[in-house]
């Protein structure tokens, strides 16, 4: 039993949030304090959604490095149509999320298509997408607050739980994963997921639509980006053409934290959810301790550095165990 | 006479300038397992991946059970009964077993829509193919492939076969990299799958393995066939070993 606990991805994560939380509880009380709770549970959600797409991409064995500039350009999409009397924020919204769709779909047709590999294909989206960005705003933030539609409410509403106060997104966040979830461990697209990113080769010879898979997952990925920077804009009442700058790679090692590989083929969302936690709390816990913010960074690579250490040591007693 | 399964008629295929095969046609019949033989080069890994629709072919044609076939993929070669199990077993070792064996063909319960794996039946059937195969330690059908040996790796390849109900079985150097005991499981399924309907080629180097199990032995030389009706059991393996080499020909 306990034997089946410590040989799960999800294990070693696991135990290095509990013991970040404990560490940084007993540090700092103020780190588990209604208000700071409700300050992480804001923002974890939107980075959170764009992990999630991330993890079944990964485990497919493509990555996007795009995700943070569609991250800022759907929301600039929606407000701008708004903005200028083209839409009402509802249909601003619609065409955000198919230019995002449309984005994905780009990046799965030239990877699957063309044979580039996606580190290569997605940085170019990657300025691509930024630059158009700019360009539309001239380089400045987009209204948000000239808008009280209820689809604002839907997506990041508020409301308060005790002392707490929780946006819509972190149910939506919940929502997705489970979702996401379920799909990856569960059905039979995830089981083409897996042997995608495992051996593409003979997934193909088997009659897996490998290519079809590849760019539903970029496309999806794309989509909660989109979703995740609209969730991000009308929260913060702004919608910035810089917003999401770096956050690519962030999540790739939240995602990787979380346990699933790098190389595709292996993938968890509940591993995910944990390696977005452990990196949020990090980011929010050193600051509470006293840590200069500046500082962050090191930790954060100090992390990355230990999990892949601690991954290619259980990996190898794994395969000399058996 | 008995029945014929599967007939190429005139199949050419060419790699830029290089002809590797030239004008081949071959016959497989029903319950029949065919040696397919010839030094590397002779053209055999290009005919079979024609066959199963890995590759295809400039001009020739295909026919299952008297009628023409159009393979344009190894789904349509599946869906025709056809089935190849490579050298390197072609499993993605990340997936346990029961994943492996439906790969493709994944059974789904409840509504269509919610697309969710019958994973019981999954391993109830893998759990009863493993033990057919001969795998008789109790793996559990959850276990990754990763996990598994050269000849159990193998074992599930097979298994996938026969579950399938494919009419022909490939098997492309089944017996590389694997053991003394697992090439003796690998034998004894052929001549198992014989006895139970499906019809075999099997390629393989080792000339002994392929006198063990076949019925006919068809020799392949630098592109086309040059002998497509030994008996093992009337011919000696020198003799084999010299139409390979083109020392002999057959008139």
């Amino acid at each position: 039993m306990l034997q089946k606990l410590v040989s799960k991805p999800e294990f070693g994560p696991l135990v290095l949030l509990v013991l970040e939380i404990a560490v940084f509880t007993a540090w700092s009380p103020a780190f588990i304090s209604p208000g700071n709770i409700s300050n992480l549970l804001a923002f974890t959600p939107e980075l959170g959604m764009i992990t999630l797409g991330m993890t079944l991409l990964m485990t497919a064995g493509e990555f996007d490095l795009s995700v943070g500039s569609v991250f800022g350009f759907a929301p600039i999409i929606m407000w701008t149509f708004y903005n200028a009397h083209l839409a009402s924020l509802e249909v601003g919204f619609l065409v955000a999320m198919a230019l995002s769709a449309i984005i994905g779909y780009f990046n799965g047709w030239m990877v699957t298509q063309l044979k580039i590999p996606s580190f290569l294909v997605t940085l170019g989206m990657l300025l691509v997408v930024r630059g158009t960005a700019l360009y539309i705003t001239d380089g400045f933030p987009q209204q948000t607050w000239t808008s009280n539609s209820i689809l604002m409410k839907i997506i990041v509403g508020e409301f308060p739980v005790g002392d707490l106060k929780i946006y819509a997104s972190l149910l939506w966040f919940v929502l997705f994963s489970v979702i996401l979830g379920y799909v990856l461990t569960e059905s039979k697209a995830g089981n083409w997921i897996q042997a995608a990113g495992g051996n593409e080769q003979a997934a193909r010879a088997r009659g897996v639509r490998v290519r079809l898979t590849k760019i539903a997952l970029f496309m999806l990925t794309a989509l909660i980006s989109g979703y995740a920077g609209i969730t991000s804009s009308i929260r913060v009442s702004a919608a910035n053409p810089n917003s999401g700058t770096g956050y690519e790679l962030e999540v790739i090692a939240m995602v990787v934290i979380g346990g699933t590989a790098l190389t595709g083929g292996r993938g968890t969302i509940i591993g995910t959810v944990i390696g977005v936690l452990i990196l949020r709390l990090m980011r929010n816990g050193i600051v509470l301790v006293g840590v200069p913010g500046l500082a962050y960074n090191i930790f954060i690579g100090g992390i990355i550095l230990g999990m892949m250490a601690l991954h290619s040591w259980l990996e190898r007693r794994h395969h000399s165990g058996v | 006479m008995p029945e014929e399964l599967v007939r190429m008629e005139h199949i050419k295929k060419f790699f830029g300038r290089v002809q590797a095969l030239n004008d081949v046609s071959l016959s497989v019949y029903k319950n029949e397992i065919v040696g397919l033989l010839g030094d590397n080069g002779a053209g055999k890994s290009t005919l079979i991946k024609i066959l199963s629709g890995a590759l295809r072919a400039n001009s020739g044609e295909i026919f299952m059970h008297g009628s023409k076939v159009n393979i344009r993929d190894t789904t349509d070669a599946m869906n025709y009964g056809i089935e190849t199990i490579y050298q390197d077993s072609a499993l993605v070792t990340q997936l346990s077993i029961a994943r492996n064996l439906f790969l493709g063909r994944e059974p789904v319960r409840g509504a269509r829509f919610l697309d969710r794996l019958d994973q019981s039946t999954m391993n109830n059937v893998a759990r009863k193919l493993l033990k057919q195969v001969g795998i008789t330690k109790d793996i559990p059908p959850t276990t990754p492939v990763s996990a598994l040996s050269g000849g159990e790796r193998q074992a599930v390849a097979i298994a996938r076969a026969m579950y399938f109900e494919s009419e022909l079985i490939i098997l492309d150097e089944p017996t590389n990299n694997l053991g003394v005991h697992e090439t003796q499981g690998v034998l004894r399924f052929v001549r198992g799958a014989r006895d139970s309907g499906h019809s075999c080629i099997l390629i393989a180097h080792n000339i002994y393995h392929v006198f063990q199990v076949v019925d006919r032995i068809i020799v392949m030389r630098r592109g086309k066939i040059v002998a497509d009706d030994i008996d093992p059991k009337k011919t000696t393996i020198e003799t084999v070993e010299r139409i390979i080499t083109g020392m002999m020909t057959i008139a």
